[in-house]
């Protein structure tokens, strides 16, 4: 009886949202604008957060010696910035590591090379690179280092430029965030409004049904659900337009992005988690439909 | 079976429709409810299904109080009740079967039991030939008779019919009151709102009197059209 049932509401549904071909088109147009900019939010989100975590990698402290440090005071700084609460790991450059690093980069350059050939001695500075388990934590750091008894032999503590760039795009970031939850929420709205006056219309072309359905003690299942049904629909055909837009423009996007922001892989992230985004893009469309029906039927099915 | 007690009614704009009435129906009987228009019959008949509540008062149905239901159980206490109107109420889209299967579908009836109960139905009010004829291809008589099976359809205890001849010429009046006396001798109770003075004659059972909104006369047993 149940199976009977759900077949029998299901197939009003279905009819009713098929009835009226203009109108299914542009409650369905709507529906997959909405869940377009609610995909590209989640795209836009993974960009920033991806070349955020990459700059956060880069943050780091740098602290430089004076030529003049001797190494035992070089390496108790070095186990005073390792016990430091938040400190993940100390890396040690020696000045000759440091020299030779630089020839390295340096390789194609004949002046740089000839310079350094002039120069008596290495003029290269000895330091250690400090990274923390939480980009939180530098501030701190930075300030125990400042501290330490052997301050003197330390000629900078490169840090604090930076943070103000992290900082900068972080500010950036949550600017894009909330300026793209603004218009999905916005949007969102709108689709809600324009799929209420769709079943609306549904509900009024079948006021006579309605009625008949009422009088013979139609079960209020029988009555109201078919709507539900149907503003689902219009959410889960929605869902079903904005994944084959946006997928295939992902596939065109994604190298062009990269170009311009190395390591970020934005097709790869969509495809490696396509069966959470298909639930998640139905399941929006779909809560859409039948919040929106829902309103409709409280406001306009007395039983 | 219906009692209505001290019943007031007023719609929105606050207008009362009904001014404490009272009126008991015991199971089997057959009412004819008669009076000017807006005199409050078909607000009576509203009452009883519960499509309106009244502002003071208490109507029961059945040993149901209709205030004391919560909207789940209204269509139950519909299913008791078959209604029929003056316009028929038919789906002009579905044929005469499909008419009366629709009230078995929305109550969730299985294919089977459908297939088994329209047809007796449509057997008893005359229309077995007219099985796939659509709402158009029949005469207001034929109409009325298959808005009646509807009601019939979930065997009812109670028969509520409002103006049921409106549209119909004197024969097929006749036809459709013969056949809801048939339907109250088999025990169900029918209460038939009506401006047709012959039909209330002719039935010569109990009939009750409405004007603005009060019962000025109950003729309990062979009661007459008097205005």
């Amino acid at each position: 009886m149940w199976r009977q049932t759900f077949k029998r509401i299901f197939r009003t549904g279905w009819n009713n949202f098929k009835r009226n071909s203009y109108v299914t088109v542009g409650t369905t147009g709507v529906m997959t604008l909405v869940l377009l900019v609610f995909l590209s939010l989640i795209a836009l989100n993974f960009i920033s957060d991806t070349i955020v975590t990459a700059l956060q990698e880069k943050v780091d402290i740098t602290v430089y010696f004076k030529t003049t440090a001797a190494e035992e005071e070089v390496t108790t700084i070095r186990s005073d910035i390792e016990k430091i609460f938040g400190v993940r790991s100390v890396g040690y450059v020696s000045r000759d590591q440091a020299l030779e690093d630089f020839k390295k980069r340096h390789a194609g350059s004949a002046l740089i090379n000839e310079s350094l050939a002039e120069l008596e001695g290495n003029p290269l500075q000895a330091s250690l690179n400090v990274k923390a388990n939480d980009t939180s934590q530098y501030s701190a750091i930075a300030t125990a280092i400042e501290g330490n008894k052997f301050r003197s032999s330390i000629d900078k503590i490169n840090f604090y430029e930076n943070e103000q760039v992290i900082q900068r795009i972080e500010r950036i970031s949550n600017g894009l965030r909330n300026w793209g939850l603004i218009s999905t929420v916005v949007l969102s709205f709108i689709a809600v409004l324009v799929t209420f006056n769709t079943i609306r219309l549904t509900i009024y072309n079948q006021k006579q049904e309605i009625e008949i359905m009422k009088l013979v003690g139609g079960s209020n299942r029988h009555v109201r659900f078919p709507y539900l049904v149907e503003g689902a629909l219009y959410g889960l055909f929605a869902g079903l337009f904005a994944l084959m837009i946006f997928y295939p423009a992902m596939l065109y996007a994604s190298p062009k992005i990269a170009r311009l922001m190395p390591g970020v892989d934005t097709f790869g992230y969509f495809k490696h988690n396509a069966w959470e985004f298909i639930i998640l893009t139905f399941a929006a469309g779909s809560m859409l439909g039948v919040f929106s029906s829902f309103i409709a039927i409280r406001r306009f099915i007395k039983i | 079976m219906i009692e209505i007690k001290n019943v007031s009614t007023a719609y929105d704009n606050d207008i009362e429709v009904l001014d404490k009435i009272s009126l008991d129906i015991k199971d089997g009987e057959f009412v004819s409810i008669v009076g000017p228009a807006g005199a409050g019959k078909s607000t009576l008949l509203k009452l009883l299904t519960r499509e309106l509540r009244p502002t003071n008062g208490e109507v029961v149905v059945d040993g149901v109080n209709l205030a004391e239901i919560s909207s789940r159980e209204v269509p139950l206490l519909r299913r008791k009740i078959g209604t029929v109107f003056q316009d028929f109420k038919l789906l002009a889209s579905k044929n005469a079967f499909e008419n009366v299967a629709f009230a078995l579908e929305v109550v969730g009836a299985t294919g089977d039991e459908i297939d088994n109960d329209v047809p007796k139905v449509l057997a008893i009010v005359g229309l077995n030939d007219k099985i796939d004829s659509f709402p158009h291809q029949l005469s207001g008589g034929e109409k009325q008779r298959l808005a009646i099976a509807r009601a019939l359809i979930h065997r009812p205890r109670i028969i509520l019919a409002d103006e049921p001849t409106g549209n119909l010429d004197l024969v097929n009046s006749y036809d459709v009151l013969k056949l809801l006396m048939k339907i109250n001798e088999l025990g169900t109770t029918v209460i038939m709102v009506t401006h047709n003075r012959d039909l209330v004659n002719t039935v010569g059972r109990r009939v009750v009197t409405m004007e603005k909104g009060h019962i000025v006369r109950d003729q309990v047993e062979s009661g007459k059209y008097i205005i």
